[in-house]
């Protein structure tokens, strides 16, 4: 079907075109600005201890370790096995402290609880704390993402 | 779309500066390519902008952590070097293009009567480009910058009765130290970018204000030279001058890009073959060539004292030329072929 | 036309020159051994200043950025010119003023 007079004048064509191509271009030079913005920091695979360090690690105790730039926080259960949590709370992100007393995790910011398994008992934390698998190599703890 | 541009209108009132871009003219004569210098400047100043604040995402101003971010950014950082290396060569195309639109200005007298003012802003503008090549300089923090600044920051001390003071506000105390690095990034990031806006706004208004001059050989024929509308005839043709430079930035800073040495270590001995950025290359010769003392007095004293009254000379052109019609102004433009000439062979000199 | 020709040869030559340069320095990279991957983490002082190092993977990215960056502008180039020329034209023909000549509209 032909047209008796174009749609839009030669005038626009072509700004319309500059313009999309302009933006195609503008498009290939941020893009490698966009993946700068955000530095890559991902969590380590796997953090290991050495086992001296963790050895007078009392039963229903807890230490701190470093899981990236995240708190880590290892407890030593009643039988003797350990577990470890990511200590950073699922509400908002605060670092969350052990409650020796109450056996219990504590969350300052919004008084968010979790029990000794990090499971959120009390408060807005609306689901436990991250767990993280351990196992026992050789004289060093591993302590791993779990799958 | 319209009622958006009615909304704008009403309230901003921007179809002034529409208007008035569009009954801009930009006369045409054989010196005609010397009008794209002055926003390809502003081209390369608006990428040192982005390309330097995402550079100082990550780069740390202290002693301890300058060299070690600069190659964080260069290793870890996805295509850091790729920003560093742009805003590092950008850096050389802008104060190539200041230099050329220096000269355009210069050989065409586009600064006789009434862009004195217009003139004067620009060298101001130089000086301060030349400032953030000089400060930018140091950032990395690596042996050669580390030698580079001491010997330029030197420089001044052979004034007399306000040389050492000036050394020391500028290296913040005698020598360079973290305290020097703290004081360059915060001029280099802050302080100049402000006197630039200050300047190039001062500037952008006077060059609008007068028109775009036209060379004296075109004013002598007496008829008005043929014009473009600066929009959208102009600026179109802008356009591509600017897609080229872009291309030719993004390529060289790909193919070429810097690398990073040895961070900087205060108590070794300076290492071989320093050299200054190559738009300093000129003075560092001079004062290399200097000897110790020139008709009894200290020669490097001598060496800066000739450098400031160029500088002066350059700063005060327009005041100096007032006859730029005449045998005087002939007489100029011959030196200044002459300066010109020195410059760039010293500049080569201090390469071979 | 012979500045236009001119103008068109000199970015002819430097894109044909870019990329011959761009080929003989990568193979001059890939010779020297690991020195594209991470940098020793301390060097000996006096040493000369290391390369940017170009991951191999980011390496193709970058070409291929270049390739598109290149393609991009000459397309827009082109683009551009066919708008000059129209520019131009309605230069010569005095249109740009035309709006200005023409009868009020009603409402005015």
């Amino acid at each position: 079907m032909k047209l008796p007079y174009s749609l839009f004048s030669r005038r626009a064509f072509l700004n319309s075109l500059i313009g999309g191509w302009l933006a195609a271009l503008g498009a290939a030079f941020i893009s490698p600005l966009v993946k700068y913005i955000v530095p890559p920091t991902r969590e380590p695979d796997q953090v290991s201890l050495p086992l001296a360090d963790v050895k007078d690690l009392d039963a229903n105790a807890v230490q701190g370790f470093a899981w990236g730039n995240k708190p880590g926080l290892l407890k030593k259960t009643e039988d003797g096995a350990y577990i470890a949590f990511v200590g950073v709370c699922t509400h908002l992100d605060c670092n969350v402290s052990f409650v020796p007393a109450q056996r219990r995790f504590y969350c300052a910011c919004h008084e968010g609880w979790y029990d000794e398994n990090g499971l959120n008992v009390a408060g807005p934390p609306p689901a436990p704390l991250r767990r993280l698998a351990v196992s026992v190599e050789g004289d060093a703890l591993i302590i791993k993402k779990q799958v | 779309m319209n009622v958006l541009h009615a909304w704008i209108e009403e309230r901003l009132g921007l179809s002034a500066v529409t208007l008035f871009l569009e009954k801009k003219e930009v006369p045409r004569h054989k010196h005609t390519f010397l009008y794209y210098t002055g926003s390809s400047i502003l081209l390369f100043l608006g990428i040192q902008i982005v390309t330097g604040v995402l550079l100082a995402f990550y780069y740390q101003p202290t002693l301890a952590g300058a060299n070690a971010s600069v190659v964080r950014i260069m290793t870890e950082m996805p295509l850091g070097w790729l920003v560093r290396s742009v805003h590092s060569w950008s850096s050389t195309f802008m104060i190539a293009i200041v230099f050329v639109h220096l000269l355009g200005i210069a050989f065409t007298k586009a600064y006789r009567k009434p862009r004195e003012a217009t003139w004067i802003t620009g060298i101001l503008l130089l000086a301060a480009s030349l400032a953030f090549g000089f400060t930018g300089y140091l950032l990395p923090w690596d042996e050669l910058s580390l030698a580079a600044t001491k010997v330029g920051t030197n420089l001044p001390k052979a004034l007399p009765v306000i040389g050492a003071w000036l050394t020391q506000v500028m290296r913040a105390g005698e020598d360079v130290t973290g305290d020097t690095l703290s004081r360059f990034f915060i001029v280099h990031v802050s302080v100049l970018p402000l006197a630039v806006l200050a300047f190039l706004g001062v500037h952008l208004f006077l060059v609008q204000r007068h028109g775009m001059s036209v060379p004296l050989e075109e004013e002598r024929k007496g008829i008005k030279a043929p014009v473009l509308p600066f929009w959208p005839n102009f600026a179109f043709r802008e356009a591509i001058v600017w897609l080229v430079l872009l291309g030719l930035l993004i390529t060289i800073a790909i193919v070429a890009a810097p690398g990073i040495g040895p961070q900087a270590d205060l108590m070794a001995p300076a290492p071989e073959g320093i050299k200054p950025e190559w738009y300093f290359l000129f003075m560092f010769q001079m004062l290399k060539l200097f000897p110790a003392r020139v008709l009894g007095l200290n020669g490097e004293l001598v060496a800066v004292l000739i450098m400031m009254a160029g500088m002066a000379a350059l700063l005060l052109i327009p005041f100096i030329d007032n006859r730029p019609a005449e045998r005087k102004g002939k007489i100029i433009t011959g030196l200044a072929w002459a300066g010109l000439a020195y410059a760039v062979g010293m500049s080569i000199w201090s390469l071979l | 036309m012979n500045g236009r020709l001119r103008t068109v040869a000199a970015v002819g030559i430097f894109l044909l020159g870019s990329f011959v340069a761009s080929g003989i320095l990568e193979a001059r990279v890939q010779e020297t051994p690991q020195a594209s991957l991470k940098p020793a983490a301390a060097n000996m002082p006096g040493q000369e200043a290391p390369a940017a190092p170009r991951p191999a993977r980011e390496r193709m990215t970058v070409y291929v950025l270049l390739a598109w960056v290149w393609l991009s502008i000459a397309v827009l180039i082109g683009l551009l010119r066919l708008r000059v020329r129209e520019a131009d034209r309605i230069f010569r023909m005095g249109l740009n003023r035309a709006a200005e000549h023409s009868p009020k509209g009603p409402g005015h």
